[in-house]
């Protein structure tokens, strides 16, 4: 019994290992973060809501640490911290991350590649879903079912829109934190203008005159207050949402042929040639510009097929996202057709807008994916 | 040697004196036989209990490992402290002491802010425009991580902080705090606001069983006795006794107390002289007085209860089946 367990645990090893290796050989320079990170850039960048599922500590200083709940960010700030920041890399890893699971054990194996500041875009993309589908491939899943999408599509259309600001930001938020968005859109009304009544006066003067001198008057209002930064918020940033709010008026909630739009625009699905042609469409009769992220899109197609990927055995939708706000453009999860609902065996996506969350001064862009080794292994004992 | 049913009591402060206040109403003196800074004691003339004195974020800690049968501690520190809290204790009872409400408060200045949905919209703003997001002061982190998620906002780092989180804003710590407050006053003199719909728990001293406790016969029994001792005294104070007799008095008319007073008439209907005990809630006593001589009381008497002792003990009764 001991013997068989160490055998498969060995055997397993060697496997990942060798995967591991096959990354290595693609170019990806292998890399060992530390197990033990601090906390900070896990929290600020998943959320508070990972902190019931991380492994917390706190040393001497009281500085909060936790044991890595994944390995994206560790190596995201270890290439941040070294010469090399900004300029083009590629690394791969493979080891533990930690987090707290229902029935599972918090401790398990996670594989994965990172590609940092290559400015080539959709063949970078398109590299990575080749190197996950060699990675379903090595463990004896040959044609996993492939799910894509592009947060860059949403993000365009909603900048095109004709919206006050308070909207835009809400709808961002929105899908980049709900697996389906268009069910949402019920419930969605924004705060109503200005709140208590008594500003509602004086939010309607304010709504009809020059932006200039309104932002002028509220800051002077907050100044003779004697208020200056207040928990981080400036006078000028208070005044400007003040503004902003009366300016949205009675419009609490979204205009009808709006979310009739967002709404057609979300259910699109389907093969991803198919999609394109639908989404251009949409926004051609809606008269909304969204051409640039579109393009960027198919011109994939093209770099895919290149990797010899069958662009049409894709599932494409245009609502699935990745629940992260970081993320910026392409985004996909390979998922095992035997086990639909365990999650996915390989996920994945850019993100672009990670890096300055980090402190980097400069965007950088970067694309990645991470493995669910025992999900892979768990088949390959099954088979 | 029978096992003792341990009972969890603040050590300090107000809220050990209006703990040991309720329990003395009650007839339950909380002794110190060894001693006034001792930390252990006994209920008088009560066998089978033993009184353990410690902080109150002890108290809901050792309640949630089940270290201690009963306890007397806020609500605040239960909800924040025990995950899945209704599954690890009982709340056996509200004591009417140690009100504080767990609230959302950010700077007066934000004059954009009022609502929840407010915040989320700023908490939004403040990251696109900062590269960071916004951070909350707060020791109650599980319930604001907790109350957010609900609201859907996600752009927020919480700030742990131990004490003096009020002034976190103007330290410029954090942006804003999640905190408890009774009057709203601290609040104010830092500069705060409390949001509208910020509301995150009505909190208050609660008499707790811990589920995990081992409660065996010995235990049970003792805290029935207990819990009879507090129901009924707890009863007697929600009501005022009433005692009249005059030949009018009949089921007809105690039919229309109880509908217009909310009385009860604990020993049954009006004897054959229309002899009739009430108890009536105390708010209600006047208007009962006046009722009854309208019709034909000569003289009404009401007095405080010191004990109202009833077959039925509501509080074992939610004790017994929150145990299972």
């Amino acid at each position: 019994m001991t013997t068989a367990v160490i055998r498969t645990k060995g055997t397993a090893e060697a496997r990942a290992q060798a995967l591991v290796g096959r990354f290595e050989r693609a170019g990806y320079v292998r890399v060992e973060p530390a197990i033990l990170q601090p906390a900070e850039p896990f929290l600020d960048l998943s959320g508070e809501d990972i902190r019931k599922r991380m492994y917390l500590t706190v040393d001497p200083q009281g500085r909060e640490l936790c044991l890595r709940p994944d390995l994206t960010i560790p190596v995201s700030c270890d290439y941040l911290a070294s010469p090399r920041a900004g300029k083009p890399a590629g690394f791969c890893y493979l080891g533990p991350v930690f987090r707290h699971r229902e029935n599972e054990p918090g401790e398990f194996l996670q594989a994965g590649i990172e590609s940092f500041g290559r400015n080539d875009i959709a063949a970078a993309d398109a590299e990575m879903l080749a190197l996950g589908l060699e990675t379903t491939a090595h463990y004896g899943l040959a044609a996993p079912e492939i799910r894509i999408g592009d947060v860059g599509l949403f993000a365009a259309l909603i900048e095109a829109l004709d919206l006050a600001p308070a909207w835009k930001r809400r709808l961002i938020k929105d899908f980049n934190h709900k697996t389906s968005l268009a069910h949402d859109l019920d419930r969605l009304a924004i705060a109503a203008a200005g709140g208590p009544s008594e500003y509602h006066g004086m939010l309607s003067a304010l709504a009809g005159s020059d932006p200039k001198a309104a932002h002028a008057l509220v800051t002077d209002l907050l100044s003779i207050a004697g208020i200056t930064a207040v928990g981080g918020r400036s006078v000028g940033e208070i005044a400007d949402r003040f503004l902003e709010q009366a300016a949205l008026g009675a419009q609490t909630s979204l205009p009808a042929e709006t979310r009739a739009l967002i709404e057609r625009f979300l259910a699109v699905a389907g093969k991803p040639a198919t999609a394109v042609a639908e989404l251009r469409a949409l926004a051609k009769n809606a008269h909304v510009k969204i051409d640039r992220a579109l393009d960027l899109f198919e011109s994939r197609f093209g770099s895919l097929v290149v990797r010899g990927i069958d662009v049409s055995e894709l599932f494409f939708s245009t609502a699935f996202g990745r629940g992260l706000d970081y993320y910026t453009g392409f985004v996909f999860e390979l998922h095992d057709r035997e086990t639909p609902h365990n999650g996915p065996v390989v996920a994945g996506g850019r993100y672009d807008g990670l890096f300055t969350r980090l402190g980097s001064p400069t965007a950088i862009p970067a694309v990645g994916f991470a493995v669910w080794i025992e999900r892979l292994a768990a088949r390959g004992r099954k088979a | 040697v029978s096992a003792a049913l341990i009972i969890a009591m603040p050590a300090k402060g107000r809220l050990q004196e209006n703990a040991e206040a309720f329990f003395a109403r009650a007839g339950l003196e909380l002794v110190k036989p060894r001693g006034a800074r001792e930390y252990r004691g006994s209920i008088a003339d009560f066998s089978g209990v033993e009184v353990a004195y410690l902080s109150a974020a002890e108290i809901a800690q050792l309640l949630a490992q089940g270290s201690v049968h009963l306890g007397v501690t806020g609500e605040d520190l239960l909800r924040e402290m025990i995950p899945e809290t209704d599954e690890r204790i009982v709340l056996i009872e509200a004591l009417g002491f140690g009100h504080a409400n767990v609230v959302v408060a950010v700077p007066q200045a934000w004059i954009d802010v009022h609502s929840m949905a407010d915040l989320d919209d700023v908490a939004t703003a403040f990251r696109l425009r900062h590269d960071r997001k916004m951070r909350v002061a707060t020791k109650y982190v599980n319930l604001t991580r907790a109350f957010f998620s609900a609201q859907g906002i996600t752009d927020y780092r919480i700030v742990e902080s131990a004490g003096a989180t009020e002034g976190a804003p103007a330290a410029g710590t954090a942006e804003l705090i999640v905190d408890i407050t009774t009057t709203g006053a601290t609040l104010a003199a830092n500069a705060l606001k409390v949001i509208e719909d910020g509301l995150i728990l009505r909190s208050q001293a609660n008499l707790v069983a811990a589920r995990g406790a081992s409660w065996g016969e010995d235990e049970r029994a003792t805290a029935r006795l207990l819990l009879d001792r507090i129901a009924a005294q707890r009863r007697a104070r929600a009501f005022r006794e009433v005692r009249t007799r005059f030949a009018g008095c009949d089921d007809a008319l105690l039919a229309e107390a109880r509908q217009r007073f909310g009385v009860e008439s604990p020993f049954g209907g009006p004897t054959s002289s229309g002899m009739l005990t009430l108890h009536c809630p105390p708010g209600k006593v006047h208007g009962l007085a006046s009722f009854l001589r309208e019709r034909g009381a000569e003289n009404i008497s009401v007095a405080d209860l010191g004990y109202v002792f009833s077959r039925d003990n509501p509080l074992y009764a939610r004790l017994s089946a929150g145990l299972g």
